[in-house]
């Protein structure tokens, strides 16, 4: 057959497995503002694989802005990849069909470049089963001179050795101007012809960029790592992160593909800042992406009119780890609402921080709409806040739920988490003290004032330790410890009024042993997958029985990597990865965890994190004392 | 004022459900910048309304859309605007002023025209010898899904007008707020006829023209009432 003939073929087999599947409108594309560029007048084509399904995917601030960032040069284009749901892998099958971009529908491995977004440990065994419907061979090792390069980003990739035998390069930290970078080396090698491992060193040589072939790993008897060392003299001995220094000159999307139907978040997403100061300690996101950056308030309004404009969303909600500390919220809020109210547009505040948001800006809020407020205290008992780091008091938390009682809302969503380092059942309880002392605050407001249908729900999460955190050390709660401590949890919180929602003990047993995972977890991922694990941040498709089976047929034990606490002297698998924010630091931060004292917001002054010895990065290392 | 606009819902889209299409119009008007008039109210939305609701998988050469607007604005400028705001797959290719009084466009809604793609061309030809002596008899019985069964029904009055060409059914059914032949329905009965029932007829619909009656009671397209 003839190119267009094959082509027309796959399109008649794939419109045939269409009419069968459901949820049809998660694999046809054709959304406003999605890119229609032509295959053939764009040198490198990056397929962009979002490891997970279609709503899920398209719910990602990251992909709105490496789309947008790909498709704006005119030698790149950039295409949609998501995991199918098991049906349509099934009927996929059945016809024979390779995992087909949502734009041209051309097959995953006739792209130059294989990008995965890593975004939770759980959506792992989704990039295998896609490599493989892609046509692409799983492991890199058994990749040839016309397969793809396959690359990945995203906080995962902060301990990318799990992934190591799958993924040929790893983008750490923020990927804006690396991915482009990344982009020019891959198009060099497609014109020059270059030969895939040449291509790969000259990646290494990229700041940010690991590629995991080029270091040996040696381990000790204990099962512990002795040593990862660069084989070729591109290889940097440690990867330092890649940092965006100013949001605004850096790029941002001025719209968004509008998918046609609901995803989980339907909405224009406002990245007002990146990073957080705050310095909770079992917080990943709050050390990879330090530090701090704000966007503009000019910059913010002009983004949110083009937005608005561009996809006809009637929300707006403002992103970043924790949008209360952003320096002019109440002038920003009060311009955007201001601009949007024409429009009908409402403005939302995701990560609402309860010590951060004024009265005002709540009230303005809901002038257009109120919808649940979220307050995420993490720990019922001061000591335990304090451990944490979680510069929040039960006096503050209490002020701002009575401010939003009085407001005229009604609902509320606490977030808190189990397992935590020191825990002890005094901290369970005070979950439910906390929450009792909630809804006393709502019927301490007089009846004509507050709104009717008082909610409160309480999530409790099961604590995974993660790597560059104080608690990177830590051991995890056995699954057996977590499920008696939401037995008990269940038992206090048996509450008028209340709903209790906990996580699955054994998806958090698995994350952990993924995220704290070495290179030998790859042999367990691959079994794993083998056997048929997949999508399994899915309840419904989640295999514990499976993933125990895999560990057991490659020698190792979940409970080395999940319960173990790690002595100080141990090397950590990702110790040549460098945040940034060094093991001293880190170290210094578990020892004072354990005497249960404080450490200070850093835009009160710096605490030393280690960025401090990168120039001209962090704003306020610069201005404090060190 | 009331602006009435006719729009297309592509192959690549027909698996969009009603629901979908109608927020993907809105969110395309707000997009526009058009002068749109919202409900009053907690959750204000467009005061927009469709002729009919096209299935899931069906795709739509001139479906119909009734927007208020806030402000007057040119026939010319609507089209314009909304074209640039519309993703390929939905383009407008007319609109109209309509007076306030006009009736509301589902009320004047008598049928609908259909082209149904017979994938199989054997099939095709098998419905289409068949035809003739279904639209002989009297009565032609069919299965309607209502939200809780299914119930027999007789289809011969709802039909206006069948024939095959090529590997194409082209029929014109009743189609009114209370009663309706869908393709569905008429390809089942067909197919009992072809003495193909029970196999697996795949098509592709498309529904080409809503219909409604002049005062000749003559069935012309609903957007020229
Ligand atoms: S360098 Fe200092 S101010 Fe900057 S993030 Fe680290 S601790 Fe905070």
């Amino acid at each position: 057959m003839r190119k267009d003939e094959l082509k027309e073929d796959l399109n008649q087999r794939f419109e045939r497995v269409l009419e069968k599947v459901q949820k049809a409108p998660r694999y046809t594309g054709g959304e406003m503002n999605t890119a229609v560029k032509g295959w053939d007048e764009c040198p490198l084509h990056f397929g962009f694989c979002f490891p997970d399904t279609y709503e899920v995917g398209m719910s990602h601030l990251g992909l709105k802005i490496l789309y947008g960032l790909i498709n704006r040069e005119n030698w790149s284009l950039c295409e949609r990849f998501f995991m199918p749901w098991t049906d349509m892998m099934a009927l996929m099958e059945e016809e024979q069909l390779p995992l087909l971009s949502m734009e041209s529908r051309h097959p995953l491995n006739e792209f130059d470049v294989v990008g995965f977004t890593l975004q939770y440990e759980m959506s792992f065994s989704n990039i295998l089963a896609m490599l493989k419907m892609g046509g692409i061979p799983v492991e890199g090792k058994d990749r040839g001179e016309n397969d793809p390069i396959v690359v990945a980003g995203g906080p995962c990739a902060f301990n990318p050795e799990p992934l190591a035998d799958f993924i040929d390069a790893f983008m750490i930290g923020d990927g804006e101007d690396v991915m482009t970078e990344l982009n020019r080396v891959i198009l060099e090698r497609k014109e020059k012809g270059m030969s895939r491992e040449a291509c790969l060193r000259n990646l290494a040589k990229l700041e940010g960029v690991y590629v995991p072939s080029l270091y040996d790993v040696e381990y000790n008897a204990d099962g512990t790592v002795a040593s990862v060392t660069p084989n070729c003299p591109e290889a940097p001995a440690a990867v330092r992160k890649r940092v965006v220094t100013d949001l605004n000159s850096t790029y941002y999307p001025e719209e968004f593909p509008v998918p046609y139907t609901e995803v989980i978040f339907d909405r224009i997403m406002l990245e007002i800042m990146r990073g957080c100061t705050r310095g909770c300690r079992f917080c990943q996101a709050g050390i990879l992406y330090r530090p701090v950056r704000e966007r503009s308030l000019e910059k913010l309004i002009k983004l949110a009119e083009k937005l608005q404009s561009s996809t006809g969303y009637e929300e707006i909600s403002l992103s970043s780890l924790s949008s209360g500390d952003y320096s002019c919220l109440p002038e920003l809020i009060r311009e955007l609402m201001r601009r949007m109210k024409d429009k009908r547009v409402s403005i939302s505040l995701p990560s609402l921080r309860i010590d951060s948001v004024l009265k005002e800006s709540l009230e303005e809020t809901q002038q257009v709409k109120k919808t649940s407020l979220t307050f995420a205290p993490e720990a019922g008992t001061q000591r335990m806040r304090d451990v944490i780091n979680k510069g929040v008091t039960e006096e503050d938390l209490l002020g701002k739920v009575r401010d939003a009682f009085e407001g005229g809302w009604s609902s509320v969503k606490l977030y808190f988490m189990s397992g935590l380092p020191t825990e002890t059942t005094e901290d369970l309880d005070g979950i439910a003290d906390l929450a009792q002392k909630v809804i006393a605050e709502y019927f301490n407001v007089p009846k004509p004032q507050r709104a009717k249908g008082l909610r409160v729900t309480v999530s409790v999460s099961v604590f995974v330790p993660k790597p560059f955190t104080p608690f990177q050390w830590a051991a995890q709660d056995t699954v057996e410890a977590v499920i008696a401590k939401q037995e008990h949890l269940k038992q206090v919180l048996n509450i008028k009024g209340v709903t209790f929602h906990w996580h699955e003990p054994y998806v958090s047993y698995l994350e952990a042993c993924f995220a704290r995972g070495d290179r030998r977890m790859g042999a367990v991922l691959k079994r794993a997958w083998e056997k048929g694990c997949i999508l399994d941040g899915w309840n419904e498709t989640f295999r514990y029985d499976l993933w125990m089976e895999a560990f057991r047929e490659c020698g190792l034990d979940p409970a080395f990597y999940a319960n173990r606490e790690r002595p100080k002297e141990e090397i950590l698998p990702w110790d040549h990865i460098d945040s940034g924010v060094t093991k001293q630091f880190l170290w210094r931060e578990k020892e004072k965890s354990e005497r249960a004292e404080t450490t200070k917001d850093c835009r009160k002054g710096c605490n030393g994190c280690g960025l401090q010895r990168w120039k001209g990065v962090c704003a306020y290392a610069n201005a404090g004392s060190v | 004022m009331r602006m009435l606009a006719v729009f297309e819902k592509g192959e690549r889209i027909r698996h969009i459900g009603h629901l979908d299409i109608q927020r993907s119009v809105q969110r395309g008007l707000r997009r526009s910048g058009l002068p749109v008039a919202y409900s009053n109210g907690f959750n204000p939305h467009i005061l927009i309304t469709f002729a009919s609701a096209l299935s899931t998988g069906a795709c739509g050469k001139r479906e119909i859309m009734d927007v208020t607007m806030a402000e007057d604005v040119s026939s010319e400028e609507f089209l314009d605007r909304m074209n640039k705001a519309m993703p390929p797959e939905m383009q407008l290719s007319e609109a109209r002023p309509l007076d306030q009084k006009h009736p509301a466009l589902m009320a004047s809604l008598r049928a609908a025209e259909y082209d149904l793609l017979i994938r199989d061309p054997g099939q095709a030809g098998k419905l289409t010898a068949a035809i003739p002596a279904m639209m002989a008899k009297e009565t032609v019985p069919a299965m309607r899904k209502t939200k809780t069964a299914l119930k027999e029904c007789d289809i011969k009055p709802l039909i206006y007008e069948l024939k095959g060409e090529g590997q194409h059914i082209l029929a014109t059914l009743v189609l009114t707020e209370r009663e309706a032949c869908k393709p569905g329905m008429l390809i089942e009965a067909l197919s009992r006829e072809a003495g193909i029932e029970g196999e697996e007829v795949r098509m592709l619909i498309t529904r080409t023209a809503l219909l409604g009656m002049d005062e000749n009671d003559r069935l012309v397209p609903l957007e020229t009432l």
